[in-house]
């Protein structure tokens, strides 16, 4: 198990550099730099902007530049926020987003599984139909429709809860953020389940424990739990990264700080080195939340030997 | 299976019910805006919350080009011009200053009792020393080159002189005196810019580019920063330090990021924030409805309009061919129905400013039935036809449905009117910026908004030696005009000047107007000190909280 | 049939319906797509006067766009789902099966996919060959094999040790025939599952990457162009945003019932 950690470790450096060298190009491969603007700039001074920044240098220079930084942990200075450096970026909207993501993650799994679960266990019937109904219109409802519902509805006609904004330790702010960003990872999580649920139940072990007058809460528990949460671990390794750096839809409509809002707009206005350093950041948090998730799946399920 | 499709039907119609109730005028008894009675005497709680249309790139007045960081630094600092209540220059930082006979030297001297926030005196040393970081290629300005009208300001700029050449001094700790290349009429004007705000020098010795943070910041304006929750608000307190503070009411200023035009107005209506910045042209008529009087819509100084590459096909020497395009579309029908009115339609590159006459085309007198006519029959003198139709593209920017729906519409009326096939190719805007740069671009998007309220920051958009003439106009007649105004000491004359240039301009079919800006704010009705001026800068610092019952 | 296979043909009657009338009820229509009616801006449903379902910002007849909107949008679910399922299956299958140092290489590819940024991959992507609506394919293809990639490695990594895929390998079943005809049958209702849910999900993602000019172009439109226009306009004008979305929350519906019935079909051990 260790040297299986250990050794998954050491690769993330190759997977890493690959990352950000990829990134890297397809960033200068874009047309437009990040001082192209609206505006009367002669040539000269945008030239002189740009070589401040070393974006005159030939690439490959920029790119050695760029990993040396990057040893020492400096992500570098945004190009569009020139006071502020990557780091202090990403240090002021990473918590808000571990936050909100984490959260929206655990609410998943906590209200997708037992839905999951008794829809399997009582499948076909009221429990299943109506459960699995609202789950789908939970996926097809766009974020970018419900969240906005939310804010309709909660906080400018009942005015039961703020219409927004981040405050450090306010649960109010976080609920209604956090339902719209879960609504359809609960969802997904809920068919998921009940899919994998539904393989396990068919059996002939379960089948035979069923007949043999098992109660039902220790078939479900006890044999069914662990086989069933296989496939959903693996579907939220990597969705956990995302939902924790993408969320840029529930962020713009809540006013929440984060920085997915910073990945797209970054890109948009060519900041390559705030795009590469939340690029890093995302690769590092894929790897260590698939590799979370490949040790949680050998966990679940015996059979899995991890070589 | 029938719980299924309940399932389904619960779902929908709950949805509905939430929407059906803000369904506009037809519901107006279920409006989700509260009523709200204001009194007239002051409120006990001096606070206001506005929003910015995206965070602020920085704070730092010689680094910014974007306007939500000109709003908020508008707050905390103060140049030696300031803003009016009008949006007008009046005395700021600077009490009074001459100017010599040849309007080449100004003298400003500076007030006695201005303060920078910490109680250290501001003096003319702490201008010169912003002026010359502004044109210090070193500080990599992106408004650098605006200081051209100061003596070696270009030179310096592009780095063929060092920065303590600049044309100006300090002769004593409140007397400034700046020496300009030529008569520059609008030089109050640039005055109050951002990027000409003095900043505070042991600061950003001590702390480099961290300087601008709160525990560092040192501003001279009418508030100081007191916290920032970068991507997400500013929060500004007054300055008591400051030479009007006895004249400033309000005690707190937050400035929310919202980049989003629906949450914007959502937070508005839940009484998070009290003057927002934009909604979208198609909320207009619901928000009139619900809001009334706290919809502010008033003359902004920009305009919105397509350009032609005058050096490609399809628009090279083909003037009869660009007029028919210019002609054959209703702009009042466009602004009314897809703009709600709010925009007026344009038919002159400069929007209407006072002193300066505007220069209405021949083809603004006729009827749009008119106009069709005739651009047909410009059409056919240009060669085409509908079996042989004009095919090009509108080029622009992915701004949203709105802008998208609009430039649609212009394409179908180039269809009906002409049978010209014309599509509309949205790019991202970086890419949109390097085609346009690289003068690739046939028709294309070349909206502007003026930098300050004069006619030459228009103009320049069509002057063969700048930067943004995206078209290839080159002129030597109009050329040669905006030179000879840039010479000319009496504005009165210099408007004339630009007036003329203007006629050149419209005679060659250059553009296609389409609209003047306006802003768009949404206001609550309890806040006072604030009128609608043609830049859009309102400053807190004249505003105040009456007493009010509601949100 | 059985009562539980009901929904599921049902289901798949609706998106045959859905899929003819936006091929056939266009040309029926006297309103076309594009042309704009500027006096009939964004009318709401009404029963008589023509526009049944109302009209859009532009005046423009809303069923009939929505019907165009059904034909894209359904291409892509298709098209796209299509190349995601098949591309993410093989290589999960794959890397699961043979596991070892190819595993470790086909896995690491895919966490490097996922974390190169999608923004710049899409806007290089227009640069290269224009603004192509196939481009749109390849940009949703591109990243969504990947999350089917994974799960399906994790139920390769289980299936692999169960007693008749050994069965199989010592009756000589290797490689390619192992996962062909022993493994990938027995992933395919985790498969099928996850097919449908992310059929809304291409869609609604092709809306997002309208936003970088990639996609339909200008005036044809998506299911999920409409819904995201409509979603900044849902105060003033629901419809707008109603009316599609009810019709991409049908389509949905549809697929689920027609993956579970599919999957009850296909499935090995379902079959009782």
């Amino acid at each position: 198990m260790l040297r299986y950690i250990l050794r998954r470790v050491l690769e993330s450096i190759p997977t890493l550099l690959l990352i950000v060298t990829i990134a890297f190009a397809l960033l200068h491969a874009a047309p437009g730099g990040p001082f192209a603007a609206d505006k009367a700039m002669l040539p000269e001074i945008r030239h002189s902007i740009e070589a401040r920044y070393h974006l005159d240098e030939p690439l490959w220079r920029q790119y050695l530049r760029y990993l040396g930084d990057l040893a020492h942990g400096d992500l570098g200075p945004s190009f569009q926020y020139r006071n502020t450096s990557v780091n202090q970026l990403i240090a002021a909207g990473l918590p808000v987003d571990l936050t909100v993501g984490l959260s929206a993650i655990v609410l998943a799994l906590l209200a997708g599984i037992p839905i999951g679960l008794n829809a399997a266990w009582r499948r076909h019937t009221l429990w299943d139909r109506l459960p699995m109904g609202l789950a789908v219109a939970g996926i097809s409802l766009p974020v970018f429709v419900v969240a906005p519902l939310l804010v309709l509805v909660f906080a400018v006609k009942l005015h039961w809860l703020p219409a927004g904004d981040w405050v450090h330790g306010s649960p109010s702010h976080l609920l209604l953020p956090v339902a719209a960003l879960a609504l359809p990872y609960v969802a997904y999580v809920a068919r998921i389940v009940r899919g994998s649920a539904l393989e396990v139940l068919n059996t002939s072990f379960i089948r035979t424990a069923h007949a043999k007058g098992l109660p039902a809460h220790r078939i479900l528990l006890h044999h069914t739990l662990r086989p069933t949460l296989a496939p959903v671990v693996s579907f939220l390794g990597p969705t956990t990264a995302g939902i924790v750096t993408i969320s840029i839809v529930v962020e713009t409509v809540f006013g929440l700080p984060g920085i997915g809002r910073f990945f797209v707009t970054g890109a948009l206005n060519r900041d390559y080195t705030l795009v590469l350093g939340i690029t890093i950041l995302y690769g590092t948090l894929i790897i260590l939340f698939n590799l979370l998730a490949d040790l949680c799946y050998a966990w679940l399920d015996p059979r899995v030997r991890l070589e | 299976m029938r719980a299924g499709a309940r399932g389904l039907a619960l779902g929908l119609s709950t949805a509905l019910a939430a929407c059906s109730q803000h369904a506009g005028p037809r519901a107006a008894a279920a409006d989700p805006a509260p009523t709200i009675a204001v009194g007239s005497a002051a409120a006990t709680v001096q606070a206001v919350a506005r929003t910015l249309d995206d965070y602020p790139r920085s704070l730092d007045p010689q680094l910014t080009t974007d306007i939500p960081s000109q709003r908020v630094l508008d707050d905390l600092f103060e140049g030696l011009v300031a803003l009016s209540i009008d949006g007008r220059p009046v005395p700021g930082a600077a009490a009074s200053w001459q100017q010599s006979a040849d309007s080449r030297t100004w003298v400003f001297h500076l007030r006695e009792n201005a303060r920078w926030s910490n109680g250290a005196p501001l003096t003319a040393e702490d201008f010169v020393y912003s002026w010359r970081r502004e044109v210090d290629p070193k500080t990599a300005s992106g408004y650098a080159q605006a200081l051209a009208p100061i003596v070696n300001g270009l030179e310096i700029a592009l780095g063929h002189k060092p920065p303590d050449t600049l044309g100006v001094e300090a002769n004593d700790a409140h007397t400034l005196t700046v020496h300009l290349m030529a008569p520059t009429p609008y030089l109050l004007d640039l005055l109050d810019q951002v990027y000409l705000y003095p900043v505070y020098r042991p600061a950003i010795e001590r702390y480099g580019d961290d300087w601008v943070r709160s525990e560092h910041i040192v501003s001279n304006g009418a508030f100081a920063l007191q916290e920032e929750i970068i991507g997400n608000r500013i929060t500004l307190r007054a300055n008591e330090h400051y030479w009007d503070a006895s004249h400033v009411s309000l005690r707190t200023v937050v400035y929310y990021s919202m980049p989003d035009r629906a949450q914007a107005v959502l937070r508005y209506l839940a009484g998070d924030v009290q003057f927002t910045d934009s909604f979208a042209a198609s909320q207009r008529p619901w928000l009139k409805s619900t809001l009334g009087d706290q919809v502010v819509n008033s003359p902004w100084l920009g305009i919105y309009m397509l350009a032609f590459n005058v050096r490609l096909p399809p628009f090279r020497d083909q003037p009869s061919l660009r007029q028919a395009l210019i002609l054959a579309i209703d702009r009042a029908a466009l602004t009314r129905y897809l703009k709600y009115d709010m925009y007026q339609p344009a038919d002159t590159l400069m929007p209407p400013l006072a002193g300066y006459e505007p220069q209405h085309p021949a083809w603004a007198r006729s009827g749009q039935a008119d106009r069709n006519a005739l651009a047909r029959r410009l059409y056919a003198e240009a060669g085409y036809s509908p079996q042989h139709p004009l095919r090009v593209d509108i080029s622009t920017s992915i701004q949203g449905a709105d802008e998208r729906h609009f430039f649609e519409a212009v394409a179908a009326m180039w269809h009906s009117v002409l049978g010209a096939e014309v599509g509309v190719d949205e790019s991202e805007f970086k890419v949109l910026l390097q085609n346009r740069d690289l003068k690739r671009l046939p028709l294309f998007l070349d909206s502007w908004i003026g930098d300050f309220a004069d006619p030459v920051n228009f103009l320049q958009l069509f002057d063969s030696r700048g930067s943004l003439d995206y078209g290839g106009y080159s002129d030597t007649r109009f050329d040669a005009l905006l030179d000879r105004a840039a010479q000319e000491p009496d504005n009165a004359a210099r408007y004339r000047l630009l007036e003329q240039s203007e006629r050149v301009l419209n005679e060659d079919a250059v553009y296609i107007p389409l609209y003047y800006y306006a802003t768009r704010h949404l206001v609550k009705p309890y806040i006072t000190g604030w009128h609608s001026n043609l830049l859009d800068r309102n400053l807190s610092r004249y505003m105040s909280i009456l007493e009010h019952q509601g949100r | 049939m059985s009562n539980r296979h009901r929904g599921s043909w049902i289901a798949g009657g609706v998106l045959l319906l859905v899929a003819l009338s936006s091929l056939i009820v266009p040309a029926l229509s006297p309103y076309d797509y594009y042309t704009p009616q500027l006096d009939l801006i964004s009318k709401p449903p009404m029963l008589q006067g023509g526009h049944l379902l109302g009209t859009d910002p532009l005046g423009r007849d809303l069923l009939i766009r929505v019907l165009w909107g059904c034909r894209i949008s359904l291409l892509i679910a298709l098209v796209a789902s299509g190349i995601s399922v098949g591309l993410g299956v093989l290589w999960g299958a794959t890397a699961g099966y043979a596991g070892g140092t190819i595993d470790a290489l086909m896995m690491r590819t895919v966490d490097v996919l996922y974390s190169v940024p999608f923004v710049p991959f899409v806007i290089v992507l227009t640069v290269l060959f224009g603004h192509e609506l196939w481009l749109m394919f390849v940009a949703i293809g591109a990243v969504s094999w990947l999350d089917i990639a994974r799960i399906v490695r994790g139920e390769t990594l289980s299936l692999k040790r169960r007693e008749f895929i050994e069965a199989a390998r010592v009756s000589g079943v290797r490689g390619a025939r192992m996962i062909g005809r022993h493994i990938v049958p027995n992933l395919l209702g985790v498969v099928i599952i996850y097919a449908t849910l992310t059929v809304p999900t291409v869609i609604l993602f092709e809306a997002f990457m309208s936003f970088l000019g990639v996609g339909v172009r200008v005036p044809l439109a998506s299911l999920g162009s409409l819904i995201a226009d409509g979603a900044s306009d849902m105060q003033a004008h629901p419809h707008l945003l109603l009316v599609p979305a009810a019709v991409l929350a049908a389509i949905v519906y549809c697929f689920n019932f027609l993956g579970d019935g599919l999957r009850d079909l296909l499935d090995p051990r379902q079959q009782s």
